[in-house]
């Protein structure tokens, strides 16, 4: 056993037996939720343990190639997929969680859809106006700006002409970033450190006010006792490879999981099924199911500079879809090309003249599930699509379409099942208004996982109440986007760093 | 009887179908093995040809994804090599067109590789369909991680001048030692000073 702290931060070098701490608070997982929480109660005094699974990463590590980097940074190699309809999803394992491969983008949630989760969840402080000062004070701390246009690049400044062109609504997006040089690289890492990721904003912030932070440690069960949870426990965990060595074991007065909406009810499960009187843990799974249409101008767009997401137009999220433009690494990017052989190469050929537009759902039918698998702790995930959510990606689809060729595109590969692999005029897209489109078309991202311990006014309908606290103990708490009763209509990184200053400020007061 | 004798000389071919010898690939790979190296290089020769716009899918194309499955965890490496192990012998199902269909994947020429492989891309079953986007997905990331493709393409990566942050003496790189962090606090820069990149920049 180990006595006091090698320094603020421990790597996994630094383990060299089985570890125990004590701490007022651990913190599990160090991603947007994980990172505020454990920076606002150091903040205001506190003794905090941050624990991370994953290994901290400096611009060296970084890998630009699209596969090698998803190798490092995601969970199961980046192919984790849901059963039922399979739908990709991504979640990170590395100081920063996901914040260190997003592309930073900070939308607040619109207050329709916020009145909405009051009405429907019956919750009574999480109105717009309640969480406007929560938002504000992330915004403030991590610098969140509209993106300006000298780093947009022609792909994103294309999207707002074409919204222009057909009198749609658009802006810059707002992101978390500091001094973007459009370097497009958001999904491997910022090696211009511009975006203002967890690992070196609110991580460092939270070591400087007296946090302590754990890398390399797998929590594998929260401990109790009666209604309280007196701590965590697991086992140091190599980088990349995942192998367990050393047990760890934290003493905590309170335990807050922010280990992301797959890992929590994975561990409440493996807790011996935790904070689970409503049976809410782990269901409700939703994501922002997402898809995309590239287009191909006359020009070279020269897509590989500019923000890697820049702009985005919110006129649709009555519809319940938002558009945005997109870059990825070339690699990941071109999987979804269609062709074989040299009509492939012909459209690898064209990337460079390229603009690749997206469109996120909410889906609030088509809901899934988080199993902890029989062994270790990954996920297993079911997730149904909802017939009708599928009608909202057409509708989305159609849209695109006609943004791309409003913006001059010579053609569009709209990547739908049983459709043309190109289509080179509006009139050639009508056949996407036309589709009877089934799931089974589409190949869809899953985008934003989030609501498998769900926030719920009535504890026999939701896991955590507006504090974030479980209903079922005194001091567990949830501070991740498992906990948003359902879509957020955006991005939901933002809300999800609002409600976690939230629950921070709820746990100063209560110890 | 017949029917016996007919059933062993079935059990015969599959087994010689299924077991008969690859070619050695080159020594050093990780995770596949010499049928996968086959498979892939074969699959890589029909997806990615000579001529047109691009280099032909070579060497490069089985190395790297030897990597890609290597750096997968254990059960995603198994259903890759089952993905390959399918399309290696679903011809016997969905044979390729032409005489001699039904022949390894490994042993039809390309362009009968490759009108095997359009057929399931073109599939009425989403299975299958789904098999053969898994299977173009990885062969194109392996294609694109090709530096000498992404210099053609005008994509290979950007040189950036990488500020130090306040952050960066807190830890070293990814699984080193402490006594490996590269900076001290005289190293630290002004993050995002730089001018926004472009292709003139």
């Amino acid at each position: 056993m180990s006595g006091g702290m090698n320094g603020a931060v421990r790597i996994f070098a630094d383990y060299t037996g089985d570890v125990h701490e004590r701490a007022d608070v651990v913190v599990v997982g160090s991603g947007p939720g994980g990172a505020v929480v454990a920076h606002g109660l150091a903040a205001a005094g506190h003794d905090v343990i941050l624990v991370e699974e994953g290994p901290p990463f400096t611009p060296d590590d970084f890998e630009l190639d699209g596969a090698r980097s998803m190798a490092r940074t995601l969970r199961e190699g980046g192919l984790r997929a849901t059963r039922g309809y399979m739908l990709s999803t991504m979640q990170a394992i590395a100081l920063g969680g996901g914040s260190l491969v997003n592309s930073a983008i900070c939308v607040r949630s619109p207050q329709e859809t916020l009145d909405g989760w009051c009405s429907d969840f019956a919750l009574e402080r999480t109105t717009r106006a309640d969480l406007d000062p929560h938002y504000d004070a992330v915004e403030k701390f991590l610098g969140i700006e509209p993106t300006p246009d000298d780093v947009q690049g022609d792909r994103n400044l294309l999207f707002r002409d074409g919204c222009n062109a057909l009198g749609y609504s658009s802006e810059p997006i707002a992101r978390n970033v500091r001094g973007c040089r459009g370097s497009g690289e958001c999904f491997t890492g910022c090696r211009a450190r511009a975006k203002q990721s967890m690992d070196i904003s609110y991580v460092p912030a939270a070591i400087a006010a007296g946090a302590r932070v754990l890398t390399s440690v797998q929590v594998q069960q929260v401990t109790t006792a009666g209604r309280r949870a007196t701590g965590v426990a697991g086992q140091v965990a190599r980088p990349f490879t995942g192998e367990l060595s050393h047990r760890v074991r934290i003493e905590a007065k309170v335990v807050v999981l922010a280990a992301g909406c797959m890992a929590t009810p994975v561990l409440l499960q493996r807790s011996g099924g935790l904070a689970n009187a409503s049976g809410q843990a782990g269901e409700n799974l939703q994501f922002h199911p997402g898809v995309a249409i590239m287009g191909v101008f006359p020009e070279r767009t020269h897509p590989e500079f500019g923000a890697t997401q820049g702009y985005q137009s919110l006129q649709f999220i009555p519809e319940g879809f938002k558009l945005e433009t997109l870059w990825a690494p070339p690699g990941v990017f071109a999987v979804r090309l269609p062709g074989i052989g040299t009509e492939l190469k012909q459209r690898l050929a064209e990337i460079p003249y390229c603009a690749v537009w997206d469109a996120i759902a909410s889906c609030n039918r088509s809901l899934g599930r988080v199993r902890a698998r029989r062994r270790g702790m990954d996920p297993a995930l079911h997730w149904r699509f909802d017939p009708q959510d599928v009608q909202i990606l057409k509708r989305a689809l159609q849209v695109l379409a006609e943004l791309l060729f409003a913006a001059g595109a010579r053609k569009i590969l709209p990547g739908v099942g049983r459709l043309p692999e190109e289509m080179h005029s509006l009139d050639e897209a009508e056949a996407l208004r036309r589709h009877d489109l089934r799931a089974d078309d589409l190949t869809c991202g899953g985008n934003h996982a989030f609501s498998s311990t769900r926030m719920h006014g009535d504890p026999h309908r939701g896991v955590v109440g507006e504090d974030g606290r479980c209903h079922d103990l005194d001091n567990l708490y949830v501070a991740d986007t498992g906990i948003l009763p359902r879509s957020p209509a955006v991005n939901p990184m933002l809300t999800c760093m609002a409600l976690a200053h939230r629950v921070a400020a709820g746990i100063a007061e209560r110890i | 009887m017949l029917f016996w004798s007919l059933m062993a000389l079935a059990a015969v071919a599959a087994s010689w179908r299924v077991f008969r010898p690859y070619a050695a690939p080159p020594p050093g790979l990780r995770a596949l093995g010499a049928r996968d190296h086959a498979f892939v290089s074969a699959a890589s020769e029909a997806m990615f040809p000579a001529g047109g716009a691009l280099p032909p899918g070579g060497e490069s194309v089985p190395g790297y994804v030897d990597d890609f499955v290597a750096e997968r965890p254990a059960q995603l490496r198994l259903l890759m090599r089952l993905l390959f192990f399918l399309c290696e012998h679903a011809t016997i199902v969905f044979p390729a067109p032409g005489g001699g269909g039904r022949r390894r994947f490994t042993r039809l020429p390309v362009a009968a590789r490759a009108s095997y492989l359009q057929g399931w891309g073109e599939s009425r079953l989403a299975a299958r369909r789904l098999v053969f986007t898994s299977l173009r997905a990885i062969l194109t990331l392996a294609y694109l991680g090709d530096p000498a493709v992404l210099g053609e393409l005008g994509l290979a990566p950007m040189a950036i001048d990488t500020p130090v942050c306040p952050a960066d003496l807190l830890w070293p790189r990814a699984g080193r030692t402490r006594e490996e962090i590269a900076y001290g606090p005289e190293d630290v820069t002004v993050p995002g000073a730089g001018s926004p990149l472009g292709p003139d920049s």
